[in-house]
């Protein structure tokens, strides 16, 4: 059953694409990495810690995606600079009254109580939500697991439970974001309808109308997909930022790897202790 | 005629002078009988019945002496006088011998009354002239002289059955029959329990230091059965239990040769036991006397080429012992390395483990520094100041004999394990107060969670995470709340020997073994619990939106394939 090529409409640029795989690529890694270490004691996560070479190399190949996903969360935030200064464009991610009445909507029609599907923005409230909850999670995660990674330094001046508190949260926040990625995130674009428009950029017409009935009615109408001041500054404001970015992201990079390296823990190598164990006592001769 | 009538007459007057004797004689007894009779000590009964016996055996027997039809008491007559006596006989040399014999060994002897073979005092002392009474003067010179001289009757009856490679009595230095089998005391050679006999032997080879002339003679004399079929340990401890018997190596190592004789028999290996005696040559196995030389060089080599003889018994023990750090060392050419014995103990082998302390004061012997750490330690204290039945000695940590080394990664890796043993058992930690939570909290806390990973993997690196030891301290572990040596004092610098940076607010990163709750660590504790309701709340949001959302399709589903 082959359907009529349905038309595309543009979803995602390049931008978001690329920090959506670097998000894809590091919250994978880290989430394999990470959880058989909440749960050590599991035959399960043992096995999947030999496997990846034991426990040392795992927290080294856990550290490196940590790494990725700082690089990630940085890169996003100049998209978001890029956006807001030189495309002068409206944050449609924030969340409003109308998502929670799309909420309610939506849970009314499920039940067939409406008749009706709720007609959403560009961005709906599935994925407002799961936005936020990654922006809340990394923040998180990022705080924590940089405690956990620096806690001689963090000690210096914060009092000492921080530490294990961090761990507790780590831990926690690490199981929350995972699930939910399971059940929220792959059902909603791998199970209920297979949304790639992550990778593609584009999403046909039956999804948009679906998903993002408001969307659609207004690029049909002519609306630009992204839509912004167009400033006439822009051509200057792009040069400017370009030179702010690749200056800001070189000092951030060398900020990021010294907060990754400067803190030397503990020791790496047992120091060899050698003792006599031979001394025995005087024995009388006969 | 005249001459005829005198002679009848001194005939008649002496005659009755003789019955006069005669009556006389009977008299007396008669009134020894009735003396014996009324006795009413043992020893006096058994002569009283011995009497009747040796009356009828004398009958039995063929010594048919002059006068012993006239004298049918005659042992009556010697017992009279040979049993209570405080007299001697001095011989010219100046010696003297007590006339007195113990009726009762005399009894129970070989020749005794109850014995098949009994015989008379006369049977054997029966020079005629000198044992008639009143007794004529010995002829002889000396006590031994008299000796050989007395000796030679055994052979009236007794052909010489052994030959010894002892001299006869003509040599120089003679030994008689009853030099070995004894006089009145003799036994049969079944009766006569190979100690005994060896005794006499000792008596003059080792007490006296007579050399054996003829050493080589004598084992085929021990193999024949002279003695006992198998040397016994009786055997080998009439010579060893001597006092300063002492061997000396081809190197000059001088060993004691002396076996504490009591000791040995309340070993485990001893008669005082109910597990299985052993004799000297079940482990001294090419000992049999005459002994070889030695083929060692030094003490310790013999100590440790004998070590092989517990393995007949012990196999299972020993191939432990041998894949042991000790036996590795061994091998290693480590002559210094404890073999069974160095523990155990040779001879006076003690049951093991009694009292728990010897087990460490085992150790000790060898590893003296570490013991003294030890000793001091909270462990160590309980078990050598209260005998302590819970504290662990050496080998609850280290093993028995399976000891392995310490200092592998493995050994690290298991160590945490090793602690829990204890420490994790309720009912043995309730007793001291003591938490059983520590291991659990070891195991979710950071490091724990690591050496478990490590452990897992058996990794070959030693994780460089603390274990137990680490911050407990290895042999001279204390009390956290010890106040001189508690780590609890001074944790912080606990934490430095692997976090040297550390500053003071790192150490309450640990949490001391507690679970957290609002009391201890509560900021954990409300993280936690955060997570325990948030997590649950998202997901459930989620799980109500995806459940609705699937019945809503799947409605829809069957609503367009009806229509």
């Amino acid at each position: 059953m082959s359907k009529p090529k349905q038309k595309m409409y543009p979803r995602f640029r390049v931008m978001a694409r690329i920090e959506h795989i670097i998000l894809l690529t590091s919250f994978t890694v880290l989430a394999i990495t990470g959880l058989p270490q909440k749960y050590a004691t599991a035959s399960f996560s043992q096995s999947m810690i030999s496997f990846m070479g034991g426990i040392s190399q795992v927290r080294v190949i856990h550290r490196y995606a940590a790494f990725l996903l700082v690089l990630g969360s940085v890169y996003h935030l100049f998209t978001i600079g890029f956006r807001w200064y030189v495309k002068g464009e409206r944050m449609r991610i924030l969340p409003e009254l109308q998502d929670g009445r799309d909420i309610i909507d939506m849970l009314r029609y499920n039940l067939g109580l409406i008749q009706h599907h709720p007609k959403m923005p560009k961005f709906n409230f599935g994925e407002k939500i799961e936005y936020w909850a990654v922006i809340w999670g990394t923040a998180i995660m990022v705080i924590t697991g940089f405690m956990l990674w620096n806690p001689i330094a963090i000690t210096s001046y914060l009092p000492g439970q921080i530490i294990p508190a961090a761990k507790t949260a780590h831990g926690g926040e690490a199981l929350l974001a995972v699930l939910s990625i399971v059940i929220w995130h792959f059902y909603n674009v791998l199970i209920k309808t297979r949304n790639f428009s992550m990778f593609t950029g584009n999403l046909p017409h039956d999804q948009m109308e679906e998903e993002h009935a408001l969307e659609l009615e207004r690029l049909e109408a002519g609306g630009e997909p992204f839509p912004g001041l167009h400033l006439r500054a822009e051509k200057t404001r792009k040069r400017i930022y370009f030179f702010v970015t690749v200056g800001a992201g070189i000092l951030i990079f060398v900020v990021l790897v010294w907060l990754f390296t400067f803190e030397e823990t503990a020791i790496t190598t047992l120091p060899a202790v050698t003792r006599e164990v031979f001394v025995p006592l005087a024995t009388a001769v006969p | 005629m005249k001459q005829f009538n005198r002679a009848c007459r001194f005939a008649l007057g002496t005659g009755g002078i003789w019955v006069l004797f005669l009556v006389l004689g009977g008299l007396l007894a008669f009134s020894s009988t009735q003396t014996y009779a009324a006795a009413d000590s043992p020893d006096q009964v058994i002569l009283g019945t011995s009497a009747e016996n040796r009356a009828a055996s004398l009958l039995l027997l063929s010594f048919q002496g002059p006068g012993t039809n006239s004298h049918p008491a005659t042992d009556f007559a010697c017992t009279s006088c040979h049993s209570d006596t405080t007299a001697v006989i001095e011989f010219p040399s100046g010696e003297t011998i007590s006339v007195q014999v113990d009726l009762t060994v005399l009894a129970l002897s070989a020749h005794g009354n109850q014995s098949e073979s009994p015989l008379a005092c006369t049977d054997c002392h029966q020079t005629i002239n000198d044992y008639q009474f009143p007794h004529t003067p010995l002829d002889s010179a000396d006590l031994r002289a008299y000796q050989v001289a007395q000796a030679a009757t055994c052979e009236r009856c007794h052909q010489q059955t052994h030959i010894t490679s002892h001299p006869g009595d003509d040599a120089a230095m003679p030994v008689t029959c009853t030099d070995c089998h004894g006089s009145h005391d003799v036994h049969t050679a079944e009766a006569w329990d190979s100690a005994e006999a060896v005794d006499r032997c000792v008596n003059c080879h080792v007490k006296e230091e007579v050399e054996l002339n003829q050493a080589d003679q004598l084992l085929p004399l021990i193999r024949s059965g002279l003695f006992t079929d198998e040397p016994n340990s009786d055997y080998c401890l009439a010579c060893h239990s001597q006092p300063d018997r002492v061997k000396t190596f081809p190197n000059g190592d001088m060993v004691s040769l002396t076996i504490d004789k009591d000791a040995f028999h309340a070993s485990v290996h001893g008669l005082n036991n109910s597990w299985q005696p052993l004799e000297c040559n079940d482990c001294h196995q090419n000992h049999i006397f005459p002994h070889q030389p030695t083929e060692t060089e030094s003490a310790r080599d013999f100590t440790i080429a004998m070590n092989s003889a517990c393995q007949d018994c012990h196999v299972q023990f020993f191939d432990k012992a041998m894949d042991s750090v000790h036996g590795a060392a061994l091998q290693d050419g480590n002559t210094d390395a404890a073999v069974c014995t160095d523990c155990h103990g040779a001879h006076d082998t003690p049951v093991p483990g009694v009292p728990r302390s010897a087990i460490s004061h085992t150790c000790e012997k060898c590893h003296s520094t570490i013991f003294n750490e030890y000793a001091e330690s909270v462990h160590g204290s309980a078990l050598l100041e209260e005998d302590n039945p819970d504290v662990p000695t050496c080998i609850d940590c280290h093993g028995v004999h399976d000891i392995h080394d310490p200092t592998t990664a493995q050994a690290r890796e298991r160590s945490p394990e090793l602690c829990a043993k204890c420490h994790a058992d309720y009912e043995l930690m309730t007793k001291y107060e003591i938490s059983t939570n520590v291991f659990d909290s070891y195991v979710s806390d950071f490091h724990g969670t690591t050496v478990m990973l490590f452990q897992n993997e058996g990794s070959d690196v030693p994780p460089n995470t603390a274990v137990c030891y680490d911050c407990h301290g290895v042999h001279n572990i204390k009390s956290p709340s010890d106040p001189d040596a508690g780590i609890q004092q001074n944790l912080i610098e606990t934490c430095r020997q692997c976090h040297p940076d550390a500053q003071p607010n790192f150490a309450g990163a640990w949490l001391s073994h507690y679970t957290p709750s609002l009391q201890n660590y509560p900021v954990i504790f409300l993280v936690d619990l955060f997570y325990k309701i948030v997590i649950p709340l998202t997901l459930g949001f989620f799980s109500l939106m995806v459940g609705t959302d699937i019945y809503r399709r799947v409605r829809m589903r069957l609503r367009k394939n009806k229509a």
